[in-house]
Parts: structure tokens; C-alpha cells; sequence
């Protein structure tokens, strides 16, 4: 029997390897003694490279494959029974809804599944799809749809028993920027009501946005795990100056400056911290201004190219 | 908050139903009218008790034909499809079982069969009916047998669409219903090939579909009487056949990674 109190999830030393080649006898390892924890109410962002096993990992919570060793407790209870089922929700990666149904029937099926009533399966699919802004296509066929429709959908039907535990995989993945806030705004709004978020993605931006704890993954191991604070280096460790510089009179900058171009007479200097002062004379003896000075921290990006190397090409999305 | 099995099943079984409305398979009964119109008008001139049994052997063979049809190409693409298009991802994640889920695929599709084989029969008797040649009860029992037979060849289906692809279950399906047809070939093998074992014959006329069983159009249309024995029979082992592929198709899916 579950209790209340026991984490949404642990995984312990959960390793999975897939069979590849020919007639499949070599195995390739995607997870290798994966274990990660998530508190109640916590919002963690799962991120990796494409290939990392962030994908399996998720799909191992949600019994779509098996581990080879190592278990899993949902919500206090083994991966194997029903019961956790109706209290988690999960958008799979680029999810496939059956396109010959509309955003209703779909939810009205999903709903079935939960065992809710017909009252309860209208009402749940209307106030969802006015949430994720569909409430004008609940009755378009999603043959019609967009991707990013779609994946509303898929958020839609992920959120339909107003689950404890959230698994979203790439849930931004195909989205415009609207789309993109809106998610955000759901993800957020989940936490606000004590809901468990795990989610997975390769943009990084938005884990910075809006994680509580991040989980990094490489080539199936797990590399790090904490706040944000705790794996990056937060401190500010140089400043960002923009200034403006009229003609060819550039001033002389003290060492360790570096000068990048940027628009039309503007230009973008690396200044080390505590040398902020004799750039500000230089430039404004120069007759420049001073148009914006930012701290430079660390980012999730730069502890990726740290930690990994430099991305191959689409490897990884480090912003957009 | 809680569903049972029957409800999960009914769910996805009415969800199937929907899949094949939506993706016009009944379409085929377009058809179907049009061959039973031309051939009650084509066949007029022919004295009656002949147009009589040609009309019905068309009727019960384009049943069957376009029956057989539907359960090999929706049947393969159950649950295959599914796994390619990783559209039964969201769907495992909640609380319906692999299990119900096979079953539930597999009753939708039979449902399918279900009207489609009712309403071309009433298309058959209303053809007999227009050309004023009366048709008794009998036919529906060559109809059952096709209806029985038609669930066998979506459970074979179903079983392959579990382990390979669409393609490849297709072909093997085909395969399989080709060979059933011929079950009685396969047990008289020795005869014509001494050198194959008699276990290998028998494995293979046991395992294959033996849907020889199920054909009783042709004494139907000459009214030879079918027992009530043989029906039953007949049932008896569609049910267990059936049951034994959906409980291999159950044990290959419920261990299936679906990455």
C-alpha cells in the first residue's frame, strides 16, 4: 500500500541495454545504474544530449519498456501494478495521437481508460483543451493538425486525471514561441498545485527557466544532479559592456579586455571583474557611452561544453 | 476514479470499430452491392434453380472473400501499427494492460467483420429477394461458419502484427490463410511426399489455421442439411483456436520493449 509520503518516484540503479547488429548480438548500453529520486511537488528537468537515455528513461517509468536490472517505485508503489496508472500523467516524445479522431474523442477515449464518466470525460476534455488553447479545434480532425497542435493534444491528454506526477518527454519540442510560453505556463502552474514534473529536454534554456533540480545524463550515466546553483558556477565571473564609440577613436583598454564588434558604431567588450572602472573612463574620455553592463554567470550551456565537449552538428540545442 | 477490464477492453474495442469507420473500410460493401445488382440482372435470363445457386454462391463467396480481406489487412495493422507510429505510447502509460488492449483490438475488429458480414447477408437475401427467389434460413449457416473462420484469420493476424511488422505479418498472414485453406493437403502430405515426418505434418496441420472447416457454402447452396453438431463443432474450435493465438499473441506482446 502506498503512502503519502513516499517520493513520487525512485529509481534504483536501473540499466538498460538494447540489442543491435546483426541478428542481435552485440547489446548497446543506454542506461547504466541509473538511480535519481524526485521529492513531492518538485518540478526536475531531465537533460542530455540526443542519444543520452533520456527517452528510455522515461519510458522504463512508464512501463513501455523493461529494465534489465535495477527497480523502480511510482508513487510508492512497483513499477508492475495498475494503481500508480491513475495518478500519473505522460506525454511521450513527438507523440502520435490517432489522427482520425478530434482532440474530443481522443480525450473522451483516454478518459474511458481512467474510468471516468461521461459528465467527468466532457468536462475534464473541454477545460484542458481551453487550457492549452484548442478549445476553438476540440472538434477538428487531428489529420488537419500541426505538430505543435498535436502535442498540445498529447499535453491535453497527459493532464487528464489531474496526475500527482507529471512525465513529459521534449514536452516543447515542435511548439512556436507561443506555444512554448503557454507549456511553460502549464508546467509552472502544475508546481504551483503541488504536482511531482519531471520533464526531459535537450533546451536548456528552458530548464534554467524553470526547474527546481536538474538531472544531466551522458551516454546513460547520470553526470550530475541538484540545483542549479549546486552545478553551476552562479558566481559572476566577468561583465558583459556595451558601449557606443563614435569614428575610428577607440580608446585604449586596459589588458584582459576583449573587444567583439557589434552593430554599426556599438561594440561588445568581455571585461574581468574589477576592471569595470577604467573601461568606463576609457570609453567615455573617448566620447563613447556606457549602454548596458551585464554580470556573466555560468550557464547550462557552458557546463555542457565543459562537461561534454564542443555539441556535434544538432546534437544538442544549447538555445533558441 | 477506477475502470475494470471490461470497460478498458470495450474502450479500446469501440476505439477500433471507430478506426475502421473512419478509415472507410466499409466501403467495401459499395462493392459488394454493385457485384449483387449485376448479378441479378445478369443472370435473369438463366433458368431459376440455376441464377438460385449461382446468386448464393457469389453471395457467400464475395462475403467471405471480402472478409477475408478486411481481417488480413486491418488485422495485421492492430497492433503493429500501433508500435511503429508509437501511437499506443500515451495510451499503455495509463491504466489498461497489454491484455486488454490485444483483446480489445481484437474485438473491435471482429465487430467490424460483425456488421460487415450482416449487412452484406441482407444484401445477398434482399438480391435472392428482388430476382424472386427465395432464400431459407439455412444460408446463415454458412455465414456463421464464414464469421467463424474470419476470426481465426484476425487472430493469426493479430498475433504476427504483435511480433513483426506490418509487411511481414501481411505476408505471413497470407501464408497462413492460403495454407488453412488447403489444411486437408497438409495432413495427406505423406501421400504425395513420403519423406517428410509425420510429426512435421502433423505440427503443421494443427498449428496452421484449418479453415476448410469453416466452408459450408457449397453445401448450403445444394442443400445438403448442416447439423446443429457440426455448427457447434465448428465453434468449438474457433474458440479454442482463437484463444490459444490470442494467448501466444498475449505472451510475445506483454515482455515487448516498445522503444
Amino acid at each position: 500500500m502506498a503512502s503519502r509520503t513516499d517520493p513520487p518516484l525512485e529509481i534504483v540503479g536501473i540499466t538498460k541495454a538494447y540489442p543491435v547488429g546483426f541478428l542481435a548480438r552485440q547489446r548497446r548500453l543506454a542506461l547504466d545504474s541509473l538511480s535519481l529520486s524526485l521529492a513531492a511537488g518538485e518540478l526536475l528537468g531531465y537533460l542530455g544530449p540526443n542519444g543520452s537515455g533520456k527517452t528510455t528513461t522515461l519510458k522504463i517509468l512508464t512501463g513501455l519498456i523493461f529494465p534489465d536490472s535495477g527497480s523502480v517505485t511510482v508513487l510508492g508503489e512497483p513499477l508492475a501494478s495498475r494503481g500508480w496508472r491513475y495518478r500519473v500523467g505522460y506525454l511521450p516524445e513527438r507523440p502520435y495521437l490517432y489522427d482520425y479522431l478530434t482532440p474530443n474523442e481522443y480525450l473522451d477515449y483516454a478518459g474511458r481508460l481512467f474510468g471516468m464518466g461521461a459528465e467527468t470525460r466532457r468536462a475534464r476534455a473541454k477545460e484542458l483543451l481551453r487550457q492549452v488553447g484548442l478549445e476553438d479545434s476540440a472538434d477538428v480532425v487531428m489529420r488537419r493538425f500541426s505538430k505543435g497542435m498535436v502535442q498540445r493534444v498529447g499535453l491535453a491528454q497527459a493532464l487528464l486525471n489531474d496526475p500527482e506526477l507529471v512525465l513529459l518527454d521534449e514536452p516543447m519540442s515542435g511548439l512556436d514561441p507561443l506555444g512554448r510560453r503557454l507549456v511553460r505556463n502549464i508546467i509552472l502552474d502544475l508546481k504551483a498545485r503541488g504536482r511531482t514534473v519531471l520533464f526531459s529536454t535537450h533546451i536548456l534554456s528552458d530548464a534554467e527557466t524553470l526547474c527546481d533540480r536538474v538531472a544531466v545524463l551522458r551516454s546513460g550515466k547520470l553526470l550530475a544532479v541538484g540545483r542549479l546553483d549546486q552545478i553551476l558556477d552562479v558566481g559572476v565571473s566577468a561583465l558583459e559592456v556595451l558601449v557606443s564609440v563614435p569614428g575610428a577613436t577607440f580608446p585604449q583598454l586596459p589588458a584582459g579586455v576583449r573587444v567583439h564588434p557589434a552593430m554599426s558604431e556599438r561594440v561588445r567588450l568581455d571585461v574581468p571583474e574589477g576592471a569595470l572602472a577604467p573601461v568606463v573612463a576609457a570609453v567615455e574620455g573617448a566620447g563613447g557611452k556606457i549602454l548596458s553592463v551585464l554580470p556573466t554567470r555560468q550557464s547550462l550551456e557552458d557546463y555542457f561544453v565543459q562537461e561534454m565537449g564542443p555539441p556535434a552538428e544538432g546534437a544538442w540545442a544549447p538555445r533558441d | 476514479m477506477g475502470s475494470t477490464g471490461l470497460s478498458r477492453v470495450h474502450a479500446v474495442a469501440a476505439n477500433t470499430f471507430r478506426e475502421t469507420i473512419r478509415e472507410k473500410v466499409l466501403y467495401n460493401l459499395v462493392f459488394f452491392a454493385v457485384l449483387m445488382t449485376l448479378s441479378g440482372l445478369l443472370l435473369k435470363p438463366l433458368s431459376i434453380r440455376q441464377d438460385e445457386k449461382i446468386i448464393k454462391d457469389i453471395g457467400l463467396a464475395s462475403i467471405e472473400l471480402f472478409g477475408t480481406l478486411i481481417a488480413l489487412f486491418m488485422g495485421v495493422s492492430l497492433v503493429s501499427k500501433e508500435i511503429e507510429r508509437h501511437s499506443l505510447h500515451p495510451l499503455l502509460a495509463k491504466p489498461v494492460s497489454r491484455g486488454e488492449f490485444l483483446l480489445g483490438k481484437f474485438a473491435g475488429l471482429a465487430f467490424t467483420l460483425f456488421v460487415n458480414v450482416a449487412v452484406m447477408t441482407l444484401g445477398l437475401y434482399a438480391t435472392l429477394w428482388a430476382t424472386r427467389r427465395g432464400a431459407g434460413l439455412e444460408m446463415l449457416q454458412a455465414v456463421l461458419a464464414i464469421y467463424l473462420g474470419l476470426l481465426l484469420v484476425v487472430a493469426v493476424a493479430l498475433l504476427f502484427s504483435t511480433v513483426t511488422s506490418s509487411a511481414l505479418a501481411l505476408v505471413l498472414s497470407v501464408c497462413a490463410v492460403v495454407v488453412g485453406h488447403f489444411a486437408d493437403v497438409i495432413r495427406n502430405m505423406r501421400e504425395v511426399a513420403p519423406a517428410v515426418p509425420t510429426w512435421a505434418t502433423q505440427v503443421l496441420y494443427f498449428a496452421l489455421p484449418n479453415l476448410r472447416n469453416f466452408d459450408l457454402k457449397t453445401r448450403v447452396v445444394y442443400g445438403d442439411p448442416v447439423r446443429a453438431s457440426d455448427l457447434g463443432w465448428i465453434a468449438l474450435y474457433a474458440a479454442a483456436y482463437v484463444g490459444v493465438v490470442l494467448g501466444l499473441a498475449f505472451a510475445a506482446f506483454r515482455s515487448k520493449d516498445l522503444q
